[in-house]
């Protein structure tokens, strides 16, 4: 029954897919939207099902594999279709099915009346398959295989409107940098495979302490550049911004709530290869410090309602890989959990904003919503407060656990980890209210005003309800894990992933009045600004710099897409054309000139033929009496 | 027999469709139902053979010329039985697609096509030496016919030079096949004779990597996959080039061992640059044929690092590749072909936006279009990495060099995909350029179901390509 | 066996070859050279003859009768050419027909 559920969880979604593509049109928008909804939904239940049956299994035996055919086969190298269903997956399942239910729900009704929302949910229901096989994969190779198929789904969404030349560049842009992590990866598992023989976790994890230190080093920076490129951390970070080209509720399903977090999943599903290569843990550690920093900074002066979330989102898996890094596993999936619930919540009521006003996404054109949308108003603080780690809301209990956790961990590596995070608590404040009162507080700006008037309230059920729901969710989606009262989520986790490091209850309650305080003073630093009229961030050279992302595209352009594409075109100029495509031209005229020569032998002159005849006979007759 | 009949039954058919006076559409009906019945005989062939028996199966031999020690001599391992399957469901769907968008002469086309698919049956299926090399030759002559009668404007420059580089490969064989033969005393393959020449085994390796083609070896392969007429392309991509790979497998590897091994650091490394320079050029190259041929001539590079990965793996690997990348070639070679008949060329820059309203297209091109580029989860991502874990044991660095084949394919064919469907329509791409019309979709959908089961189940090729003794035999 | 030795039969075989040779590589008109031709390979036949009487093998003769067909035959394109020729109204020179050269 347990089983069944996950098997249920995985191939719902999927079946959805490929029952929207093979109806085609002879079913109708609505119909195909209510296909994906339902499976997804299906999934869920089946993810509940094997949840309360792994909650009604004893302590020990939460660990279940199931196999249903080898998919991969080779001599002695063999690859099951296999899952593995444990407290860790079980979580990862009910997350992905059920944010994504809620999700895909609340895009009938954004997607209401576009061309192809057909394949729209199709895309949708591979991605929730995709994601799951991601999550409950019982071997590396399938996980790699969720991995890719997750990019896939991603690009397919990202170049939804492939009409815009800008979401089709996104779109390449986010597969090929994940394509970068595939490969790194899929390195990583051809070294595993050489020394254990095996991709299995189980079988790998047994076999991690008999291998070199060269070799983990070596599997678990190649998972490592996997986890920075799908999470988008520095320095594989320039596609997520531009994969907010995409509709927003495939901004908030994969680019907010799992697919992003998939990296997270990994550091913490392969904990122990990463355990045994400390110092690529900590490396691990120290980019997600940096992503966390760099990216709440920039999000402080974009003016796109979803790349500042956007920003915000790879802010946040900073710190779930700061968890990740210094070992507080618990705390990472569990910030994985909240992030999930607030940010979907953002990126949907943004969406509902977006809606609102005809698909415009520039705030400097928004302003004081909140009277003419009060519910999208309440949602959208719901969620700035969980971001900002305010109490009770479930970002506080999530990104105080780790904040603390990297004090407990202490050393240079831990005190750094942890004034990066309390930093992080600030730039997130600042940049979370500052698009809070840009956009609903003041008075209403004129293009609001003229879309006001057109008065489609704030959207319908299939939007409202969902917001709704993720509302309640991160409101009290944090109460799982109360320090030192109450941390039933943090055991869950640990028995699958045992954490290295915990914080104590005084380090845990000391850390969070010092963020809580830096998160208010962000709240008020933003407030001030925007009463008195002026950005947070001043000063012409650092805004351009950091309106241009530090340069890092450019940079990128510059480093290798034109080197690579100036190779190309200088091979096709200077190798392919002159020498392989006219080699033969050259071989022709070679030929040519050697037949001139020679046919100057041929004189035309019957006697010279048989002069030349009997001279040759005589040489051979002498060679050959020689030669006896 | 029913190898024989294998080789035979196209080349009767080639004849019967040659001389029968029909109209032009029952010709090349009866040459589509020749090719599906070929279908059905490889179908019958499989479920006849037992995979878990590393010696030659369904077998004929004969005597034929008994004092040069030539036979008539065929039968099927494993490999080659999956080459075979690929190569006949292949030339159906080429068939089909000749059908569909009607060649002039129709007799005399598809009396070659026919009999193009019973020689590379017999070079998939021979066993003698002599035998290979008549039906390796055997097969150019009506490529060179196809290429050079029904190709496109270019077709004289492309025949003229396909034909220099083959015959130049062939000569060299020709010439290590008579020295095999003089200093092992049989032409047999079966006997299990090995020579440890360096030369003979180099006479061989020239020719199969112009076949291939490999790296150096490839100025053939441009224009002739331009000019070609695009079913023919696609077969010249999809199956004529794997006799090049089954070549260096059952010949190479197995009949010189030695020489194989010693100089598998050369072959490797061409092999590597091929698949990086084939993949650069695919990158930039102007016009949606020149971007397959080039990744075509990638993927050769890569299936040839798995064979002389000389391990399980990479040899696995190299077979299931080899059956996944002829089926994704030839269905992106006929779906290339569907765009120029819409929009009368494959310039990336004058296509695009076919997306909207064309939603059969839409579908087709980007399933074939992500299998291509080895989508984790895809048929070609099991073989490719299957290769990429086989060439490890050779040296770390070739693994690497697979990797960043990968993300060099998704490049390519991203931009491929893009050309076609997105952005705002070319200049062209017509408003009433059609879907896909059903006939179309006939030719494309079984090859790409049929990918599409391999994906769900790789290890169906991967596990059965090779019984153990046989690789026992192989490898080192 | 009666008469002469058989290495007398080749000294006279040897110098009708070389007259014929020579005629063949001197002379410029078309008949002498054809004529030259038949004594060469008549030089020939008689080698053949000689041999095979002294191994007591009649596959000498027939093959010199063989060679007297061919020349029977050669002779008579021969002539053609040269009858073509003449009434063409070209010089019967060999040195005037130098069409093919390279």
């Amino acid at each position: 029954m347990t089983i069944t559920g996950a098997w249920v969880c995985l191939l719902a979604p999927l079946a959805g897919a490929i029952a929207i593509t093979l109806a085609g049109t002879r079913i109708s928008r609505r119909t195909a939207a209510y296909i994906s909804t339902l499976t997804t939904f299906v999934a869920f239940g089946g993810a509940l099902v094997a949840f309360l049956g792994l909650w009604a299994t004893d302590h020990g035996d939460r660990e279940i594999v199931s196999t249903a055919y080898t998919w991969l086969e080779s001599g002695d190298f063999r690859v099951e279709l296999q899952i593995l269903l444990d407290t860790l997956s079980s979580t990862m399942m009910l997350i992905v099915s059920g944010v994504g239910g809620l999700i895909v729900w609340y895009s009938m009704g954004y997607m209401a009346g576009d061309d192809e929302e057909r394949r729209y949910f199709a895309y949708m229901s591979l991605f929730v398959f995709s994601m799951l096989m991601l999550v409950q994969a019982g071997n590396l190779l399938l996980l790699l295989v969720g991995w890719g198929l997750v990019g896939l789904a991603s690009y397919l969404l990202i170049g939804f409107w492939h009409h815009k030349p800008e979401a089709v560049a996104a779109a390449k842009k986010a597969f090929v940098m994940n394509a970068i992590g595939d490969a790194t990866l899929a390195l990583a598992l051809v070294l595993l495979i050489w020394e254990t023989g095996t991709l299995t976790y189980l079988g790998v994890f047994e076999d991690v302490d008999g291998l070199s230190t060269t070799t983990v080093n070596l599997v678990a920076l190649g998972l490592l550049g996997g986890a920075v490129a799908k999470s988008a951390q520095i320095p594989l970070h320039t596609w997520l911004p531009d994969a907010m080209e995409g509709p927003t509720p495939v901004s908030a399903l994969i680019h907010a709530a799992t697919m992003v977090t998939a990296g997270v999943y990994l550091l913490v599903r392969a904990s122990p290869i990463f355990e045994a290569a400390p110092d690529v843990q900590a490396l691990a550690a120290i980019l997600g410090a940096i992503t966390l920093l760099v990216a709440g900074v920039i999000a402080l002066v974009q003016w796109d309602i979803k790349r500042v979330i956007a920003y915000s989102t790879m802010s946040q898996i900073g710190y779930m890989f700061v968890a990740a890094g210094i070992g507080a596993y618990g705390y990472a999936i569990f910030h994985l959990m909240t992030h999930a619930f607030f940010k979907a919540l953002l990126f949907m009521t943004a969406g509902v904003v977006i809606h609102h006003l005809g698909g415009e996404q520039d705030i400097r054109k928004m302003g004081g919503l909140r009277g003419l949308m009060p519910r999208t108003h309440l949602a959208f603080l719901v969620g700035a407060l969980a971001l900002a780690g305010i109490p009770i809301f479930s970002g506080f209990w999530s990104k105080d656990g780790i904040v603390a956790a990297a004090l407990a961990d202490g050393g240079a590596l831990g005190y750094s980890l942890y004034a990066a995070a309390l930093v992080g608590a600030l730039l997130t404040g600042l940049y979370t209210f500052r698009l809070y009162f840009t956009v609903f507080r003041g008075e209403p700006s004129d293009f609001v005003k003229e879309h006001a008037q057109e008065d489609h309230g704030e959207g319908p059920r299939s939007m409202l309800i969902p917001v709704g729901v993720l509302s309640v969710l991160a409101t009290i989606g944090g109460l799982v894990a109360i320090p030192g009262v109450w941390e039933p989520f943090l055991h869950w986790i640990d028995e699958t992933v045992e954490p290295t490091v915990k914080a104590t209850v005084t380090q845990d309650y000391a850390t969070s009045a010092v963020a809580v305080t830096l998160g208010l003073v962000g709240f008020l630093l933003a407030r001030r600004a925007f009463d008195a009229g002026r950005q947070l961030v001043t000063g012409p050279a650092v805004w351009r710099v950091l309106e241009h992302k530090l340069y890092v595209d450019e940079a990128y352009d510059a480093l290798f897409f034109r080197p690579a594409a100036a190779l190309s075109t200088a091979l096709r100029r200077n190798v392919e054309e002159p020498l392989v495509e006219r080699s033969l031209d050259e071989i022709g005229a070679g030929t040519l000139q050697v037949g001139g020569e020679v046919a100057r032998a041929q004189t035309g002159l019957l006697r010279t033929y048989a002069i030349a005849l009997a001279f040759s006979v005589v040489v051979l007759v002498v060679v050959f009496v020689a030669v006896r | 027999m029913l190898t024989t009949a294998l080789i035979l039954f196209p080349i009767a058919a080639a004849l019967v469709v040659a001389i029968l006076p029909l109209p032009r559409e029952t010709t090349a009906g009866l040459a589509l139902l020749a090719a599906l019945m070929e279908v059905g005989l490889w179908i019958t062939a499989v479920t006849q053979f037992d995979f878990d028996d590393g010696s030659l199966q369904l077998g004929t031999t004969r005597e034929w010329v008994e004092s040069l020690g030539i036979s008539y001599s065929v039968g099927f391992y494993g490999f080659s039985l999956w080459l075979v399957g690929a190569s006949v469901v292949v030339f159906a769907a080429a068939i089909g697609y000749a059908l569909w968008a009607g060649r002039e002469r129709t007799r005399a086309y598809h009396a070659l096509m026919l009999l193009l698919l019973g020689a590379v049956v017999a070079t998939f299926t021979a066993q003698d030496l002599l035998l290979f090399y008549a039906a390796f030759e055997l097969m150019l002559i009506p490529l060179y016919v196809l290429v050079g009668v029904w190709g496109g404007e270019r077709r004289q420059a492309a025949t003229v030079t396909f034909v220099i580089y083959t015959m130049a490969g062939s000569l060299l064989m020709l010439a290590s096949v008579v020295a095999f033969g003089v200093t092992q005393g049989t032409f047999s393959l079966t006997a299990g004779e090995t020579s440890d020449n360096v030369w003979i085994f180099l006479g061989f390796a020239i020719a199969f990597a112009v076949k291939a083609p490999l790296f150096p070896f490839h100025g053939w392969l441009p224009l002739a996959y331009r000019e070609a007429p695009v079913e023919v392309a696609a077969v010249l991509s999809a199956v004529v080039s794997k006799t090049a790979i089954y070549g260096f497998i059952r010949i190479g590897l197995e009949s010189f061992p030695e020489p194989a091994d010693d100089l598998s650091g050369l072959i490797l490394v061409l092999a590597c640059a091929g698949l990086v320079y084939g993949s650069l050029l695919a990158f930039r190259a102007p016009d949606l044929r020149g971007v397959i041929a080039y990744s075509s001539m990638a993927q050769m590079g890569l299936i040839t690092v798995g064979v002389f990965a000389f391990d399980d793996l990479g040899l696995d690997g190299a077979i299931l590749q080899s059956v996944a990348h002829g089926l994704v070639s030839a269905s992106m070679f006929l779906l290339v072909g569907m765009v120029e008949r819409r929009c009368g060329t494959s310039d990336v820059d004058a296509l695009g936006g076919m997306a909207r309203g064309r939603p059969s297209l839409t579908t087709v091109v980007l399933i074939a279009g992500l299998i291509a580029l080895a989508v984790p989860g895809s048929a070609t991502f099991a073989g490719e990495f299957l290769i990429m874990a086989g060439a490890y044991d050779q040296g770390w660095g070739y693994s690497v060099v697979v990797a960043l084949g990968i993300v060099l394919a998704a490049m390519y064919t991203l931009r491929v995909i893009s050309a076609i469907l997105h952005v705002e329509p070319g200049r062209a791409v017509r408003k009433e350029a059609l879907d896909l019309r059903p006939g179309e979709l006939a030719l494309v959908l079984p090859l790409l179901l049929l990918l599409l089961g391999l994906s769900v189940w790789p290890a169906v090729v991967s596990q059965s390509a090779f019984a153990a003794s046989t690789l026992a035999e192989i490898l080192p | 066996m009666d008469g002469p030795d058989v290495g007398w039969y080749l000294v006279v075989a040897a110098i009708l070859f070389g007259i014929g040779a020579l005629g063949v590589m001197l002379r410029r008109s078309p008949l002498i050279v054809l004529l030259s031709l038949e004594i060469m390979l008549n030089a020939a036949n008689l080698t053949l003859i000689a041999f095979a009487r002294q191994h007591g093998d009649i596959s000498g003769q027939i093959f010199a009768l063989a060679v007297m067909a061919v020349a029977a035959a050669e002779v008579a394109i021969g002539l053609g050419l040269i009858v073509a020729m003449a009434r063409r109204g070209m010089l019967l020179d060999v040195d005037q027909a130098s069409a093919l050269r390279g």
